[in-house]
């Protein structure tokens, strides 16, 4: 499937696919998945967690490619991706920092641990925020700031493997990773459940992604029109 | 690419660089003037003089170098663009990564200028051993990463109102990852324990990728 069949398929196919996957996740993470012996229900957090935590990777990397392919061939259209995929990676980043201090208060006893992986997600969404507000806020012209962006966005992804190494560069509280690892350390009803959550949740990434990036081609097809006008 | 011509290129727009922020004295004597000025609110703020000081120092140091050096850097492509002469680069032989590297190494040269009577001006203040080699070091490092990507978000939103804004906002995430690695850095130093070396090594890691990085992206974003 090429981008512009997915493209496509943004109001036909993805939607009923992804309400589906969304419900099912729902039911699986709330009633299938067992109970976890020490945490209790709060480990099912979990579900929520780790996928949104992977959709702001995906989305950040999406990000930074297309933020190259722009600096390439200064096609607006890469820029437009970019856009979409900043934004909906910020979303993602936010609800893993949020689901993260709601699980580790009843685990740890604080909301807040500054445990370098927690702190570089943390700086990982301050520079896609400052990213979105140079964007919004400049008025500097649309090719010059898009370069501007796409140039911060490259930098700032830079940042996605220093977060995923370093719970083993430092010692941390934050918990080693079970799952992507050759011999996953949950239990097979709750790995099963975390991998149906995580291909739910990059669904909704790739549909927010999608819509993202036909708002952004409309905005650019506006300011066209605009300056036509002019 | 020649490289002979590139390279002697290289030094004559860093010394003609140089050689115009001396004269025009106001951006880098502004920026000094706000280091001494903001050590001495710290000092007052935290009761540096009186307190404990080994455990906040490293922390102070490296916050006022970080809001002087966006001082300064925002200042750094002003009297290019007003001139013109970015242009007249840009359809010169001069290879974009050659006007980028001479603009970093003199913003490094103002940065460091500016910290050694910050350091010596702290040594004597807070009566703490800080201009030793292993401090300067550090900072040399800390400087040139800063320098490294300060000098490139600088150039890139230069021309817009909001420079001065955009610059801290863009920046200053990019640079915690340097400025725990200096503080930590510092303060073993000063503490005189031997778990300095991991920071170091980050230090060094990020000077050396932020000057990769910036070298290779500035040519793209031009």
């Amino acid at each position: 499937m090429n981008l512009n069949t997915l493209y496509n398929l943004r109001w036909t196919v993805l939607p009923p696919v992804v309400g589906v996957a969304i419900t099912v996740m729902a039911g699986l993470a709330l009633v299938s998945a067992p109970t976890e012996v020490v945490e209790g229900d709060v480990q099912r957090l979990l579900y929520v967690h780790l996928p949104s935590a992977l959709a702001s990777y995906l989305s950040f990397g999406i990000t930074a490619v297309c933020s190259a392919l722009f600096l390439i061939t200064r096609d607006f259209k890469w820029d437009a991706g970019a856009q979409a995929a900043a934004l909906v990676g910020l979303i993602f980043t936010a609800l893993t920092l949020i689901t993260g201090a709601l699980w580790g208060r009843p685990i740890w006893g604080v909301y807040w641990q500054w445990d370098p992986r927690i702190t570089t997600t943390l700086i990982l969404f301050l520079i896609f925020a400052a990213y979105l507000v140079a964007r919004k806020s400049s008025e500097l012209d649309n090719e010059r700031i898009a370069r501007f962006c796409s140039v911060y966005a490259i930098i700032g992804f830079l940042d996605v493997p220093l977060i995923h190494m370093s719970v083993r560069w430092w010692r941390t509280l934050h918990p080693q990773p079970i799952v992507s690892r050759l011999d996953p350390a949950l239990p097979t009803e709750m790995l099963l459940v975390t991998l149906f959550s995580v291909t739910a949740v990059l669904l909704v990434a790739v549909w927010f992604i999608v819509l993202g990036v036909e708002i952004e081609l409309l905005s650019q097809r506006l300011l066209k029109i605009k300056g036509r006008v002019r | 690419m020649d490289l002979a011509y590139q390279y002697s290129c290289l030094i004559s727009l860093t010394v003609a660089d140089l050689k115009l922020t001396w004269r025009e004295k106001s951006a880098w004597l502004t920026t000094a003037l706000f280091a001494c000025a903001a050590l001495l609110i710290y000092s007052f703020a935290l009761d540096l003089a009186s307190g404990i000081v080994v455990s906040l120092l490293p922390g102070v140091i490296w916050t006022v170098f970080l809001f002087a050096g966006i001082f300064s850097a925002s200042q750094s492509f002003h009297a290019d663009r007003e001139n013109g002469v970015l242009d007249a680069l840009r359809i010169s032989p001069v290879h974009p990564t050659i006007v980028y590297l001479s603009k970093t190494i003199s913003n490094f040269v103002q940065l460091a200028a500016i910290q050694i009577p910050v350091l010596l001006g702290a040594t004597v203040l807070f009566n703490e051993d800080i201009f030793q080699i292993n401090i300067i070091m550090i900072v040399l490092l800390g400087t040139l990463g800063y320098c490294s990507l300060t000098t490139l978000l600088s150039a890139l939103s230069f021309g817009s109102k909001s420079t001065n804004l955009m610059l801290p906002v863009m920046a200053l995430p990019l640079l915690v990852p340097l400025l725990i690695a200096c503080v930590e850095a510092t303060a073993s130093v000063l503490d005189d324990t031997p778990d300095g070396a991991p920071w170091m090594m980050l230090l060094v890691l990020f000077a050396i990728w932020t000057t990769l990085i910036s070298a290779l992206m500035f040519p793209l974003a031009d």
